[in-house]
């Protein structure tokens, strides 16, 4: 019989072990960087405090949604995979040097785009990426971030196919088997980012490197951005797939339960899959290059993902009532005192939840044609993201290491106390910073700006004042770096600690409602990705088509023209006939 | 037999759940019910608190309809309170 000690996943897996351990810390040093620079920038832009120039803002502003949205969330994801792959599929990964060459190429990405861009902070040095987050044309970074980007995505690329070889070679010794619930989240996830990292990768390898080398004159200014959309809408995905896959997964058992329902899941993730890239347009409503009409399209689409959201928000909580009331809850609403709210797992995921909750209704207003120009580019996005990936991906996976983390160095949890606390600061703070965002955009307050503050003009909000909005997203943004740095202490320690037989419970049960008696073919990727090939295509086709004609080409250079929907039929149609024979040779 | 989608392997499940079942302790009937674990306890102990076991057919989630018919109700009105603030409030939008 096992003893206690080798039930923990690192004597299970000790070489998968050291590669999640590697990856969480570079996600939580870049998590560190990254909230320092937030907590300068909420300072700045408010007025409470300025230690940078306002032209560095920018740089401060790039480091923190890079290092944040991509480098933390990113390393987080890929560690969180790569455990739930050995541990789903229970067996080690295929090649161990395979996992540390992804894991090696990943980092020196991170390394070069995160120079680039330290590198604006450094006068004379002649490199500099103050690009932002969203950084398509016309702002110009220096190559090597972009060389650094495309060393990330590649690198991610051979990550997903590390799990896909796992597997494969499963699949041979488990031929007419459901595919583990978790390896068939991380699968879906993966097609997913495939698909959608098409668009960065061109853009980034045909336009942009080229473009900053100084080898093509210009770009298409309009291609890059819906280059760069097509891929930064799924990766809002690529955040809150692992989110989700820890509430379906992890979440029940943290509340004493089990998952209401194995095939829902597979069907949300399925949702995702097909529906998270076809919708990029969104993001570009106001752009005017592009006719009205695709942007309907695209906001139909993204009406249909809220779809899996909200069937995501009911599985969650339904288990978490199933294990209410396995602990002895009661009634409508007294089981919710049955939860274990003083394991800060469960509470920060529940929090993390119930201010997604609040970020579903901002979404949907951003999804909006009409109402979405009522907010386009002030301080409401910004609002909307922080409760989005900013609480439901970014406190979910932190509440996710209290329980992970243990696993990885057979240590207890340095302090469950000061997690909960931690826990409870990233909410407080976050409630603050993010309503008074919402409420600042509504009164027109920029965002991406380092001054908000104009001479002969005052911003009016119908309720409260200017200054209490201000205020209100200091102190919370004070609250939320304080609470990165109790998580950090706490991880330290906890790696610190002396090992234990029983770190942490690591046992997961199992589904209320398994996957066998639900439809095969929800297994069936190869037709699921061929589906969701055939969606883009459809999406996206026209619109480009018409960009590359009305903007002067490729490569731009010319006037722009006004936008119609017939432009580039003819290219669409030939696009669209080839994706249909595509797609029904796959099916045959 | 189906592989189970997220239970552990038999290798890393604690030899009290190996009895099929579906997670609870063979003794959880005479488990302390006391709901919450010690504060200083590891993390994830939550099934240590549970005092009966619910299968699939005996579960009845009223409590997660009440909450999700809560949260349509204030989507609904934020919808409401949306449109009559910002597009009545402030007059005829004409867009092209």
């Amino acid at each position: 019989m096992a003893t206690a000690s080798q039930r923990t996943f690192v004597d299970r897996f000790p070489d998968e072990a050291a590669v999640v351990k590697a990856n969480f810390l570079v996600a939580f040093v870049a998590l560190g960087i990254g909230a320092f620079f937030g907590l300068v920038q909420t300072l700045h832009r408010t007025n409470i405090v300025r230690v940078i120039d306002s032209a560095d803002y920018y740089t401060m502003l790039t480091g923190h949604g890079v290092l944040l949205a991509i480098v933390f969330t990113i390393f987080f994801l890929c560690g969180f995979f790569h455990w739930a792959i050995a541990r789903s599929l229970d067996r080690p990964a295929e090649s161990k040097l395979f996992s540390w060459a992804w894991f090696g190429l990943m980092t020196t990405g991170s390394a070069l785009a995160a120079i680039a861009i330290l590198g604006g902070l450094v006068p004379n040095l002649g490199i500099s990426a103050d690009v932002l987050f969203t950084f398509y044309a016309p702002l110009q970074a220096h190559p090597i971030f972009y060389i650094g980007l495309a060393m990330f995505i590649v690198a991610t690329w051979l990550a997903g196919a590390d799990w896909f070889l796992s597997y494969r070679v499963w699949r041979k010794d488990h031929e007419g088997e459901r595919i583990p619930l978790q390896t068939f989240m991380v699968l879906t996830t993966m097609i997913m980012w495939y698909i959608a990292t098409i668009g960065v990768a061109v853009s980034v390898v045909f336009f942009l490197i080229p473009w900053s080398l100084g080898l093509i004159p210009s770009v298409n200014p309009l291609l890059t951005r819906t280059l760069f959309w097509y891929f930064a809408h799924p990766i809002v995905y690529f955040w809150l797939m692992p989110a989700y896959m820890m509430w379906y997964t992890i979440l029940p058992k943290l509340s004493g339960g089990r998952l209401f329902s194995d095939p829902l899941a597979r069907v949300v993730f399925l949702l995702f899959l097909l529906l998270s890239t076809p919708v990029g347009i969104h993001h570009q409503y106001l752009d005017p290059g592009i006719a009205e009409g695709f942007k309907f399209i695209a906001m139909t689409n993204t009406m249909f993902l809220l779809l899996p959201s909200l069937l995501t928000a009911f599985t969650a909580v339904a288990s978490m009532e199933h294990g209410a009331r396995q602990r002895g809850g009661e009634g409508y609403f007294r089981w919710l005192g049955a939860l274990p709210w003083r394991d800060p797992a469960f509470t920060g995921m529940a929090f993390a939840g119930i201010l997604f909750a609040a970020g579903g209704f901002s979404g949907m207003i951003n999804a909006g044609m009409n109402i979405n120009y009522l907010i386009h580019n002030t301080l409401w996005v910004p609002g909307h993201f922080h409760l989005t990936v900013g609480t439901a991906v970014a406190l979910t996976m932190m509440a996710g290491s209290y329980w992970l983390v243990p696993q990885l160095t057979g240590t207890k949890l340095y302090s469950r106390p000061i997690g909960l606390l931690q826990v409870t600061m990233w909410f407080i703070g976050m409630v603050f910073m993010s309503n008074a965002m919402h409420r600042a955009g509504l009164a027109g307050i920029p965002r991406r700006t380092a001054e908000p503050q104009y001479q002969n003009f005052d911003f009016v909000t119908p309720i409260g004042s200017i200054f209490e909005l201000r205020v209100q997203i200091a102190l919370g943004g004070t609250l939320l770096f304080l609470s990165v740095v109790l998580f950090l202490f706490n991880m330290l320690l906890t790696s610190l600690g002396e090992e234990s037989d029983r770190p942490v419970d690591e046992y997961l049960p199992a589904p209320l409602s398994g996957a066998e008696g639900s439809p095969r073919i929800l297994d069936n990727l190869t037709m699921w990705t061929g589906i969701a090939v055939l969606l883009v295509i459809l999406a996206y086709t026209l619109p480009v088509a018409a960009i590359i004609q009305n903007g002067g080409g490729l490569f731009g250079g010319g006037l722009p023209v006004p936008a119609t929907i017939s432009a580039g039929l003819d290219l669409a149609t030939t696009a669209l006939t080839g994706a249909v024979n595509t797609l029904v040779g796959v099916i045959a | 037999m189906a592989v189970d989608s997220t239970a552990e392997g038999s290798a890393a499940s604690p030899a009290l759940r190996a009895d099929g079942s579906g997670g609870v302790p063979a003794d959880a009937a005479t488990q302390n019910s006391s709901s919450e674990p010690p504060v200083d306890s590891i993390v994830g102990t939550a099934d240590d608190g549970i005092v009966r076991q619910i299968d699939h057919d005996d579960f009845d989630p009223v409590g997660t309809l009440v909450l999700v018919l809560i949260y349509m109700v204030i989507l609904l009105s934020m919808w409401v309170f949306m449109y009559f603030i910002e597009f009545l409030g402030r007059g005829l939008t004409v867009v092209g």
